[in-house]
């Protein structure tokens, strides 16, 4: 009868692919500079779930090739699931591709080169600031003002300011009390302005600092877009990474110096 | 059934229906007086030998001319069929036809038969002694009883005398519920069979006239609607509207016999006289005295007595004895509802209702004619809806008809109560969960009014039983692999709250053609599920960390509709209906940390999700009916509504991601028609509805077409198509850590589209005496469904979360299986469902996966047993679990300057499944009843009901909340309602 088939028809249909509970998918860590080798890292995901099997690929044993200007060459493995290849030189404006399989899947991903940072300055060289503890209370002398770093920017692309204090031995600026000394670099989010300032606070150490201003592509730039390591949803950051995780990305950056002294 | 006067000699012939039916005969009429429309004639029936026309049982007859019977009406009947069975089923109809206003009763109504081969237990079985003072058999092997007449006879078929009493038109209306405690054996079974006074037995006096009236409810006054009426031993019919009011075109006789039915009432039968007003006929029904008639929940179109009704995948309830049914505390129209097939059981948390792989948003529910956006109270687990406020309920599964609109699945139509329009009434009911009240307060015949207040408290016992059964009971499973992120935390929280909801209703009748309503609606819910959560030392911290989470949600209806009906005249009925909706929901998930350092400083942050969203709806509609012949009646209407749809969403105190503000005016019209052909064995429901949208300034048509074909009396076929757009969505925000929300938008025609439906709809039934048996399938295709989710940057510059709306398309489709008893001191069904629920997201995936609702095997099986006093009941549901997504694993990224940042991978969408849901309620309830001097009936004051709630404390789960603690995964399971007894008091004034 017509309402029987009607019946088989609607609920036989084909039977749609199951997904999986866990994927593993590589994990691609890259930043692509102007100068050096062309090199990155692979890794695994770490699950949540005790029972899960990962692929049988060798993380250190991937054919992962490059391809660039219309060539292409196979990276060597170093161990540790790093890969390099000392003939390559990352060059600024070319885009590079990466393929390679990895649970039976093709992994891909590119990016290119960004341009080196153009007429950056600082509106200074030097700061001074005041030693402060704890013991001392609040410190009395005026605060200097803070240091603007600018670069040009016509097309809003995204850049990051990173300063590293390169003192073999650091000085603080104030004690940290109970707590653990701050590290010797801090950084400002990546911003699509054109200039970014340093407060005097900013600084833990006395001594000299380089002041990096890194050009930076979108998906390097969304790895910040967690508002904290708390976050209520998960956001997997923008990538051109296809069938698996991480960050290739190019960046290209120019250096500036500061001395902070003390008052 | 149709008449033919053809007057010879004394006796007149007459016909009795028309060819074709079963009970077209000829019959012959016969006084010695020639007196043929006295109501105070005894009355002879005699059915002739086998195979005997009626002139040839009254050409051999002999009683009709006894001196003893010369005042008697005799009336002739041929003897046709092969079996007692035959012979004897057209007499109860015919009988009952003519006697309205006869007053002479069952006393003076007598019946001869000559054919030796019908018994006592013949008769017995087809209920003619209940109609007839005495019946007379001929003997067996006696050839010619009636040519044999002695005094017997005459003693048999003696006049009874009674002294005529003018009818009084309004008898004393019998108020509440009565109760016959019925302790020898109990003939349940015949509740197909009401008997009546028949009082008027004469000949008809007119001919295929046209009916109308209103059909109420005879101790409240309370119109009925979507009654059905038919005109008995045929398949004409109708059933009223929403208003109780009907028109039956071409009745064929005005002495013919009505049945009336309705949900929770039970069959009752109207015997037409001459006498009956043709125009605004008012038949009173009421609830069964004498049994004690279980809960009738019936699938409209399989009901082998509603013939008007060819639509497809509906089911009908009233409120009416919904105590009947286990539940959690509130009797709940919209919960009993989840225990049909096809709808979804296992959604405790929502009492909106999952249709046929639909989410509730795209169920229409209409309340006293507007739109009600929110129907959950507490999470869900109470319907917004006081079921003492409510008269009827329709849910129209799917396929539904033109004259519903704007949303892709189906449709829950309700009609609140008017109030009482006799009396003053109240009633109250008290559990350990809610306080609920009614008043009906009458003013004047024109002017009634209903008020009802439902709150919830928690009581001693309810916290009890909560904390017992539902208390923080943290269980740790930390996986660590490898260090790092990773690991599990698991433990269990509660939830706290209250809800009220206030139902208002005016009526005012001021002509019999008129009403005018207004009905108010406001329910408001304080969700508290704040919960301090036991932070654990993470990982390698030093400091200690403590977090308070608030989860605090307001939300609430507001709703009111002005409404006027009018009949026109008798075949023109019209309302118009000006209504406002307004749902709001305000929403605080955030999490208080307060993080003391080594050195005890302490700082405190504000982090989660502000969520709020507020709907008004302003409508103006108006619908018309007009029966254009007894085989068509055509219905139209225009509609216009205006939307204002906002919507805001933050992640942190200070920063907003989402904040969308919407308005459009939608409006419209459809045009329909119901068409019932070769003697409403098909029925056929064409129409069309076309809706101009504002916002993308298009048109929209929605041809639809339902069909019905009844192939015998017990078995039909049916199948519905139709296109179906929703202008305003519920869109659902994904959020893997703390459970997907929705929120109301309108579409704005770019990353909100109009989402649009087709459905195909087939299904049959089977439906022998007192069972039913239905099997229903359907196919639903739904594109430009929408989404809403943080977990992808659509674009690598994505910093605008507006666009983060994703588009996609998606399918339902399965089969419903149906068995029930109707009837009895045991019944019950038996429902499966298979079905699939598949969307297709790109972003999330490029295969079709298990839409969040996607529930395969469901299966649900409720029986109800009375014994006396006692109604006993119990139901058992399992299905299967629902799709989430979990995280699945973490990663670190080292940044540029040195430091790593951890993130985190899900599973593909909706892989994984929660365990699977089942469980089983109970209740018992023993009603409270007052004698009454004189009368053996015993009136209904109330009742004691007990339930138990999840009888062997299942832990179903809800929903997996993540959250993420210094690199660790803590996985709480937020679970339903554990084992919950409660005891229900309730009381009512009539």
């Amino acid at each position: 009868m017509l309402i029987i088939l009607f019946i088989i028809m609607m609920t036989a249909g084909c039977k749609t692919k199951e997904n999986t509970e866990f994927t593993d998918s590589p994990i691609i860590e890259s930043y692509l500079e102007p100068g050096g080798y062309f090199n990155l890292a692979v890794s695994r995901q770490i699950p949540f779930s005790s029972d899960v099997e990962y692929s049988a690929d060798d993380i250190d044993n991937l054919a992962i090739t490059v391809l660039y200007n219309n060539s292409s060459v196979v990276l060597t493995p170093l161990g540790n699931g790093k890969y390099a290849d000392s003939s390559l030189i990352v060059t600024e404006g070319i885009e590079y591709n990466i393929t390679f399989s990895y649970n039976s899947k093709n992994v891909s991903a590119y990016t290119y080169i960004p341009t080196k940072p153009v007429n950056m300055t600082q509106s200074a060289t030097q700061i001074y600031i005041e030693k402060t503890d704890s013991t001392s209370g609040p410190p009395t002398g005026t605060m200097p003002d803070p240091v603007k770093i600018s670069w040009d920017n016509a097309d809003g692309s995204y850049y990051l300011v990173a300063v590293e204090n390169i003192e073999t031995t650091l000085v603080p600026i104030h004690d940290f009390g109970d707590e653990a000394p701050p590290g010797n670099i801090f950084k400002k989010a990546p911003t699509k302005s054109n200039s970014e300032e340093i407060r005097p606070m900013d600084f833990q150490y006395y001594g000299t600092h380089r002041i990096i201003l890194f050009h930076v592509l979108p998906d390097y730039a969304s790895l910040y877009d967690q508002n904290s390591t708390s976050s209520q949803n998960i956001t997997n950051p923008s990538t051109s990474i296809v069938n698996g995780y991480g960050i290739f990305t190019g960046l290209n950056s120019d250096t500036l110096y500061i001395e902070v002294k003390k008052k | 059934m149709f008449f033919f006067g053809n007057t010879f000699a004394q006796q007149q012939e007459y016909y009795f229906n028309s060819p074709g039916n079963i009970c077209y005969f000829k019959y012959v009429c016969y006084t010695q007086t020639n007196i043929y429309n006295s109501i105070k004639q005894p009355f002879i029936f005699v059915l002739g030998k086998s195979g005997e026309t009626a002139n040839e049982a009254f050409t051999e007859d002999t009683l009709k001319n006894l001196q003893a019977f010369n005042n008697y009406m005799f009336v002739y009947l041929p003897n046709k069929g092969n079996n007692a069975h035959d012979k004897l089923q057209c007499l109860d109809a015919f009988a009952s036809l003519q006697t309205y206003n006869y007053k002479y009763g069952h006393s003076n109504l007598f019946l001869t038969v000559n054919d030796p081969e019908i018994s006592q237990s013949d008769i017995s079985a087809n209920g003619l002694n209940s109609i007839f003072k005495n019946v007379r058999l001929a003997s067996p092997g006696t050839e010619n009883i009636s040519q044999e007449p002695s005094i017997k006879i005459a003693d048999d078929f003696k006049e009874t005398h009674i002294i005529y009493e003018i009818e009084t038109k309004h008898e004393d209306v019998e108020y509440g519920t009565y109760y016959t405690e019925d302790e020898s054996t109990e003939s349940i079974e015949n509740d197909q069979s009401v008997k009546p006074k028949k009082i008027y037995f004469g000949p008809p006096a007119s001919y295929n006239f046209t009916l109308t009236g209103i059909v109420r409810d005879k101790s409240t006054g309370e119109a009925l609607p979507f009654a059905t009426l038919m005109i008995k031993g045929t398949t004409t019919g109708t059933s009223t509207n929403v208003d109780g009011y009907f028109t039956l075109l071409k009745v064929p006789s005005d002495t013919s016999v009505l049945i009336a039915q309705y949900v929770g009432y039970g069959n009752t039968g109207i015997y037409l006289t001459p006498q009956t007003p043709k125009k605004n006929f008012t038949i009173e029904i009421q609830p069964s005295t004498q049994n004690l008639k279980a809960i009738t929940v019936i699938g409209h179109r399989e009901d082998v007595v509603i013939t008007d009704k060819s639509d497809v995948g509906t089911v009908k309830m009233t409120p009416r004895k919904l105590e009947l049914l286990p539940n959690v505390g509130e009797r709940d129209i919209m919960r009993s509802f989840q225990l049909m097939p096809g709808v979804s059981a296992s959604n405790e948390s929502s009492s909106g209702l999952y249709v046929r792989g639909g989410t509730p948003d795209q169920n229409l529910v209409l309340y006293d004619g507007f739109t009600v956006y929110h129907v959950d109270h507490l999470y869900g687990f109470f319907s917004a809806f006081n079921s003492n406020a409510l008269k009827d309920v329709e849910l129209y599964k799917g396929g539904f008809e033109s004259r519903f609109g704007g949303r892709l699945s189906s449709v829950t139509e309700i009609t609140g109560k008017d109030g009482n329009q006799n009396f003053f009434n109240m009633g109250a009911d008290i559990s350990l969960l809610s306080f609920n009240a009614y008043v009906e307060i009458p003013v004047g015949k024109k002017f009634s009014s209903f008020f009802a207040f439902r709150r919830s408290y928690k009581g001693f016992i309810y916290n009890k039983i909560f904390e017992k059964f539902n208390g923080s009971t943290s269980s740790v499973s930390s996986v660590p692999q490898g260090g790092g992120p990773g690991g599990r935390q698991m433990q269990d929280i509660s939830i706290t709250s209250y809800f009220y909801d206030l139902n208002g209703k005016l009526t005012y009748r001021p002509t019999d053609k008129d009403i005018i309503s207004l009905s108010i609606f406001n329910g408001t819910d304080k969700l508290d599920n704040s919960s301090p959560m036991h932070a654990f030392s993470f990982g390698a911290s030093n400091s200690d960390f403590s977090m308070n989470s608030t989860d605090l949600t307001k939300y609430g209806n507001i709703g009111s509709s002005l409404k006027w009906s009018r009949k026109w005249n008798d075949k023109l009925y019209g309302n118009t209906i000006l209504s406002y909706s307004n749902y709001y929901s305000n929403r605080d998930r955030s999490q208080e940390r307060t993080v003391t350092s080594t050195s005890g400083e302490t700082t405190t942050s504000n982090n989660g999700v502000f969520e709020n969203n507020d709907l008004k709806d302003y409508s103006l509609k108006t619908d018309y009916q007009w029966d254009i012949a007894n085989f068509s009646q055509f219905q139209f209407g225009g509609f216009g509504n205006f939307f204002d749809i906002d919507y805001s969403y933050a992640q942190n105190d200070t920063s907003s991601v989402l904040n969308r503000k919407n308005n459009a005016i939608l409006a419209g019209g459809y045009l329909q028609n119901n068409f019932k052909l070769f003697n409403d064995k098909i029925i056929l429901l064409p129409g069309i509805r076309t809706s101009y949208f504002q916002t993308t300034h298009k048109i929209y048509y929605e041809p639809r077409a339902s069909i019905t074909f009844k192939i015998t009396d017990k078995f039909s076929l049916k199948g519905a198509t139709g296109k179906y757009y929703q202008f305003a969505n519920r869109v659902t925000r994904e959020d893997i850590m703390s459970g997907s929300k929705e929120f109301w938008l309108l579409s704005d025609g770019n990353s909100v589209p109009v989402s649009s439906s087709v459905h195909y709809v087939a299904g049959l039934s089977y439906e022998p005496d007192d069972y039913l048996f239905s099997v229903e399938t359907y196919y639903k295709k739904i594109n430009n469904l929408t989404e809403y989710s943080l977990r992808f940057n659509p674009s690598p510059l994505g910093t605008s979360y507006d666009e983060n709306f994703f588009n996609g398309y998606g399918y339902s489709r399965g089969i419903e299986l149906l068995a029930q008893k109707k009837s009895g001191k045991f019944n019950g069904w038996v429902s499966y469902t298979l079905g699939e629920a598949r969307n297709h997201f790109t972003v999330y995936s490029d295969t079709y996966y298990p839409a969040n609702q996607d529930v395969t095997h469901e299966f649900k099986i409720v029986g109800l047993y009375k014994y006396k006093r006692w109604d006993f009941s119990v139901s058992w549901i399992f299905a299967t679990g629902h799709p989430y997504t979990a995280p699945s694993g973490a990663y670190s990224i080292t940044l540029l300057d040195g430091t790593t940042q951890d993130f985190f991978t899900v599973t593909s969408k909706n892989s994984l499944r929660l365990p699977d849901y089942h469980r089983c309620d109970i209740s018992a309830n023993y009603k409270l009843l007052e004698g009454i001097k004189g009368d053996k009936r015993r009136r209904e004051l109330g009742y004691i009901g007990f339930s138990v709630f999840n009888l062997y404390d299942r832990k179903n789960i809800w929903y997996k909340q993540f959250t993420i603690e210094d690199g660790e995964i803590i996985e709480t399971n937020v679970n339903y309602l554990g084992f919950t007894p409660n005891l229900t008091l309730s009381f009512i004034l009539r």
